[in-house]
């Protein structure tokens, strides 16, 4: 086998894999801390692509620019979802259940309001260094690529840095490890978890412009990134960022060997499979679970 | 200071407590004994704030509690050490004590608070970047109790503090206990360790099934042949 195309798939497979490590990190956070399972998480995320694609083709912004708008946008529309939708259910006996048919349903309208917005076509996000790329001896790696690899490594720092370094993200952690006790120290759940939800799907937006600056997409991408979402999750161990990151890239790795040497059509197999095998032997993920 | 009155809380179709009144002056240190699932966690619960009451009041101060949130009740100063301890598994002992002094009316002072709990364990300064899951029984405890210092407590309210640990590591606790006290901090002490807990509280409450079967000075209660026979085992 060609020695060059194996560390050129690698390496597109660990930036896929970061961005699908962004894209994961919030569905994990909202997972663990909240008990919502949220399917409409890759949708917010598809919906951070649109933004980023409507900025550039009406003003011009470029989608990291962008991402500075939208993704505070979306902060806020995730709060009023969680006042609106989520802590009403999050009162209900089986939270995990009643969570996931919510947001299936949530996932759908948002699915259709794209398709009335920007129509079923497959977009591209092209900004004006689309055509360029870094050629490092025989390898090269494409600017949007590059991108969208440092939008996802800044996203994933920043949610570790929240959780590590901020009262408000110490909070998120006390909360998910002894609920009870994170309240009795002046902890308001409520305030904590629209905080995480919020949170979880701004870094939605942002691994959807990423994933965007590596991928076409249309209106129901959001399904195939959820099998991607749930199998990052699964590796990673719920709630667990440094987990997610390397369960990303692991991913990300496997499935761009596969991209490489294999036909198209068994890709998805591979990625299904390998969802099946952890499902089965190590449901608990490769790491242990916790924020 | 604290006063609770003709109090009663409902689990579904469960009376837990039944009319229970109680109070707490400034400066006081009130026991609360009673058997397995007399209601005592039950009680301190409802004054936290995480149960609602059915019917009954808490006040503070001469302002009501009830329907208080348990952030608000937090800030109002009266915090409790939950039974199991309850710290954050996956955080440090550090991390555990700042997590104390979360409400933002205490956050200023948690430097000094934290000098301050260091002083009084120095075993959890020496363990202050190890995970709290990690810790002996005996270090919980001490860890647990120095998060509710960093909540700057006017009222403690500690559930079972010696429950699990060794004898050495109760004595230590409830001497800590005690220095507090008469450092001024009221407290409320749940505890199965009847014998010790009454001779270091001045009042005390017997709670069973629900509701107050007796009440006093806690020299008296020691003395009272029904707790002999039931919780002393004379």
């Amino acid at each position: 086998m060609d020695a060059v195309l194996i560390i050129q798939s690698l390496i597109s497979g660990i930036m896929m894999g970061m961005v699908y490590a962004l894209l994961s990190v919030g569905f994990s956070l909202t997972w663990g801390v909240m008990h919502v399972i949220h399917i409409s998480h890759a949708a917010f995320g598809l919906l951070g692509a649109y933004l980023a694609y409507s900025l550039l083709e009406y003003f011009g912004m470029d989608p990291v620019v962008s991402a500075a708008v939208s993704v505070p946008l979306l902060f806020i529309v995730a709060c009023g979802v969680y006042q609106l939708l989520i802590k009403p259910i999050t009162k209900a006996k089986e939270v995990i259940v009643a969570s996931m048919i919510l947001t299936f349903g949530l996932a759908i309208i948002l699915e259709n309001v794209m398709v009335l917005i920007w129509k079923a076509d497959p977009r591209v996000l092209t900004p004006t260094y689309a055509s360029g790329a870094l050629i490092v001896g025989p390898f090269y790696f494409q600017y949007p690529h590059l991108v969208g690899f440092g939008l996802s490594i800044v996203g994933i720092t920043a949610i570790y840095l929240f959780l590590k370094k901020t009262y408000t993200g110490m909070a998120v952690r006390a909360a998910w490890q002894q609920p009870e006790a994170a309240q009795l120290y002046g902890v308001n759940l409520y305030r904590i978890s629209m905080i995480t939800f919020a949170l979880a799907v701004s870094t939605a937006g942002a691994g959807g412009i990423s994933l965007a600056l590596l991928n076409s997409f249309e209106p129901h991408s959001h399904n195939l990134w959820l099998i991607y979402l749930f199998l990052v999750v699964i590796v990673g161990g719920v709630g667990n960022v440094i987990g997610t990151a390397i369960a990303g890239l692991l991913i990300g790795v496997i499935t761009g060997l596969a991209m490489a040497f294999l036909p198209y059509q068994w890709v998805n197999l591979v990625t299904f499979g390998l969802l099946m095998i952890f499902l089965i032997f190590r449901p608990h993920g490769l790491f242990k679970q916790g924020v | 200071m604290l006063h609770v009155d003709n109090l009663t809380v409902c689990y579904g179709q469960m009376q837990a407590l039944r009319g229970v009144s109680m109070e707490v002056s400034p400066g006081e240190m009130v026991a609360l004994i009673g058997g397995n699932g007399a209601g005592k966690t039950t009680l301190l619960n409802t004054i936290s704030g995480l149960v609602p009451p059915a019917a009954g009041t808490l006040s503070w101060e001469g302002r009501p509690l009830n329907s208080l949130s348990p952030d608000r009740i937090c800030r109002e100063g009266i915090v409790q050490v939950p039974e199991g301890r309850k710290l954050f598994p996956a955080m440090t002992v550090e991390e555990n004590l700042i997590m104390g002094a979360y409400l933002p009316t205490v956050r200023k002072q948690r430097q000094e608070s934290l000098r301050k709990v260091y002083d009084i364990f120095p075993r959890l300064a020496d363990r202050r970047r190890q995970l709290a899951g990690s810790l002996s029984g005996g270090e919980q405890q001490m860890a647990a109790l120095g998060r509710a210092l960093m909540a700057r407590p006017r009222l403690l309210m500690l559930d079972e503090p010696s429950l699990g640990l060794s004898p050495k590591a109760a004595v230590e606790i409830f001497a800590t206990i005690r220095r507090l006290n008469k450092e001024g901090l009221s407290v409320l002490l749940v505890s199965q360790e009847v014998l010790e807990t009454l001779a270091i509280t001045v009042h005390g409450y017997v709670l069973e099934n629900g509701v107050v079967a007796m009440k006093g000075p806690s020299a008296e209660l020691r003395e009272d042949p029904q707790v002999k026979m039931s919780y002393l085992g004379l």
